[in-house]
């Protein structure tokens, strides 16, 4: 049974300045993930989704509204809250991979150890393989970013979001960069990821992976509909 | 791997970009190095120089002295009491004061008239291993300048061959002749045969013109008083007040003119590279009331202009070079943020605080300083014998391999690159994940 816990939003807004011009992107929007859960948002672009996704995963700040976590508010929290947060219970995923291009698969699956000075243990490189194992990558643990696919890419950054235990692993358009049937092994090994305790919140265009989810939040306008 | 392998990874994915900053920094480094080694020994040698032009100091007792004229017809000084310093308390005050390092020699005199040949002559008393020091130009034409060693005079013999003569007044042996064996001057000696007369005690050392007026060669005797001096070299002309006297040994004047344990003045060369020669002047004045201390101030200052002005260059050239090298640096990774802004978001996304984003950038730049550093100490440390033999300077002997100075370079050459790209490193920690990452 994964550990439980509650993201909410509540309320939350957050403009732009786009040319000069406010724009509303997010206007008063509500939403809970709870433990194990895989939600998706859709909606066209310019929707507010992607803007939504990092609002949760505290990339970014709300101008109003309530961010609680376990009951705790996000919000205003402070830097170190944030960071503490981040190391540990959040983990996020883009479009494009970003995986530092000049570590290998395995060092890549470990930067979140490699904050400080002291070095990355035996227990965290092991944990490592074995997250590279289960996305299907321990054979290329030393190959860089370079030497791999898009889908393989992806992929160690699924395995860099596993190998800290995180709680929720949000991804922005995950299968965005990747063709058909890569997009659809990173979706599978997506969808697999909530029963192991690890909940998803997904952003995406595509209707189809969105129906492997447990729930589909739809937006248009900044509002969830 | 922890946050160091980050930045040295990284720096070694942009091996182009590190090893041009590398290569820029370890040759500012090899400079500044090179050019100390360099400097010191040229320093070095310009004091030993400077301070074989002579003292710029002199010491003598307080007199009362009358300039007398008349009618515009000079009649010269008139001095009413002559007094003498005490040899040994004077020199033992001069050691007392705080900036004796700073003084090269302390070289006593005693001044004594005599007539040789019918004509009136200064015999001056000095300490001849100190006056050598003092006058590294004195170069013996004949003959040898007492208080050599036995090798120093063989190596000045046989240098100067060509032009010595043999001295038929000496004894075979290299030892001198008697009073009684050779009273006044004597006819020139002939030039086959380097002369070796041993300097004894009651050697003289003649002025090139004293010796030509009073017709003295080597081994020539001079009487004063029940004393005989016997000539054991001749100077080359020096175009100083040496060249019209003659330097005998200053314990044997003492005895023969009744002074002894006294001189006239002493003559102290003091080189003031790092210290107001006036310091040196006040001091000498307080450990010896009753003198009359003057500085031959042209000397003193061009000696301090020169080494100054030594020290500015190399600090100038050093500072622009350390300049040019942190702003490459500091531009180098200002570029290096903006180009890895990205990398910075998914740094912070991963819960990396903003003091981690800045320590990976300082760490990258002071890993490039540390090794630009230790190269750049041990190139200059060999390129500086290059440019000493290009310039034909001696004294490469005087640049020595210092392991504390070679981690010390490399250190400081960390903590300056680490300065250098202190706003770059302060501008990553302050990018934000969103601004990097998000596209909205």
């Amino acid at each position: 049974m994964p550990e439980a816990f509650r993201l909410e939003a509540a309320g939350v807004t957050k403009s732009f300045t786009q040319d000069g011009l406010p724009a509303q992107a997010l206007s008063g929007v509500s939403l809970t993930v709870d433990a194990g859960e895989f939600v998706s948002i859709v909606g066209r672009s310019g929707s507010g989704k992607s803007t939504l996704l990092s609002v949760l995963s505290t990339l970014l700040k709300p101008d109003g509204g309530r961010l609680l976590y376990n009951g705790v508010d996000l919000a205003d929290a402070g830097e170190a809250k944030i960071n503490a947060l981040r190391q540990r219970d959040f983990a996020v995923i883009f479009q494009f991979h970003y995986l530092l291009p000049y570590l290998t698969a395995l060092e890549n699956t470990l930067l979140p150890f490699m904050r400080g000075l002291r070095p990355v243990s035996a227990e965290q490189r092991r944990r490592a393989l074995d997250c590279l194992k289960r996305v299907g990558l321990a054979e290329k643990a030393a190959r860089l970013p370079g030497q791999l696919s898009g889908g393989e890419q992806q992929r160690v950054a699924i395995a860099r979001a596993l190998v800290k235990n995180a709680r929720i692993l949000f991804a922005d358009e995950p299968t965005g960069s990747l063709d058909s049937a890569t997009g659809t092994a990173v979706m599978e090994l997506l969808a697999a990821l909530p029963g192991e305790g690890l909940s998803v919140v997904m952003v995406t265009h595509n209707e189809e992976y969105a129906k492997r989810s447990h729930r589909v939040v739809r937006m248009a306008d900044g509002r969830v509909l | 791997m922890n946050i160091l392998t980050i930045a040295l990874r990284n720096a070694r994915k942009k091996w182009v970009r590190t090893s041009l900053l590398l290569l820029v920094f370890t040759l500012g480094v090899v400079s500044i190095v090179a050019l100390g080694f360099v400097s010191r020994v040229v320093g070095e040698g310009l004091e030993q120089k400077l301070v074989s032009f002579g003292a710029n100091i002199l010491v003598s007792p307080k007199s009362e002295k009358l300039t007398v004229s008349y009618g515009g017809f000079a009649l010269g000084d008139m001095l009413f009491d002559v007094t003498y310093l005490d040899e040994a308390a004077t020199q033992a005050q001069i050691d007392t004061i705080a900036l004796r390092k700073n003084i090269s020699v302390v070289a006593p005199k005693l001044v004594v008239l005599d007539r040789v040949n019918g004509s009136a002559v200064a015999l001056v008393g000095v300490r001849f291993e100190r006056e050598r020091q003092l006058k590294g130009f004195w170069v013996a034409e004949q003959g040898v300048i007492p208080g050599e060693t036995p090798e120093q005079a063989a190596d000045r013999v046989v240098m100067n061959a060509p032009a010595r003569h043999e001295d038929p007044a000496h004894a075979p042996g290299g030892q001198p002749l008697s009073p009684a064996q050779s009273t006044g001057p004597s006819a020139p000696p002939s030039a086959s045969k380097p002369v070796r007369v041993a300097a004894g005690p009651n050697g003289l050392l003649a002025g090139s013109a004293a010796a030509a007026k009073l017709s003295l060669h080597v081994g020539s005797v001079v009487p004063l008083g029940a004393h005989h001096f016997v000539v054991a070299g001749i100077l080359a002309p020096t175009g100083s007040d040496d060249d019209n006297v003659l330097l005998a040994d200053m314990t044997e004047l003492q005895r023969a003119s009744g002074h002894p344990g006294e001189v006239n003045f002493v003559e102290v060369a003091a080189l003031c590279s790092a210290c107001p020669i006036d310091d040196i002047v006040t001091q000498l004045g307080q450990a010896l009331p009753g003198t009359d201390i003057k500085t031959l101030r042209g000397i003193v200052e061009q000696r301090m202009v020169s080494v100054r002005f030594v020290k500015k260059l190399i600090l100038s050239v050093s500072l622009v070079i350390l300049l040019t090298g942190c702003s490459m640096v500091g531009v180098s990774m200002l570029s290096a943020v903006n180009e890895r802004k990205k990398e910075i978001g998914i740094l912070r996304s991963l819960g990396f605080a903003r003091r981690s984003v800045f320590a990976i950038f300082c760490a990258e730049a002071a890993a490039i300083g540390l090794i630009a550093g230790a190269a750049g100490y041990v190139a200059g440390y060999l390129v500086s014998f290059r440019i000493l033999d290009m310039l034909e300077v001696e004294g490469a002997g005087g640049v020595s391999f210092e392991p504390l100075h070679l981690l010390a370079t490399a250190l400081v050459l960390a903590l300056l690159t680490s300065l250098a790209s202190l706003f770059p490193a302060w501008k990553a920690a302050g990018i934000e994940p969103s601004e990097a990452l998000v596209t909205l």
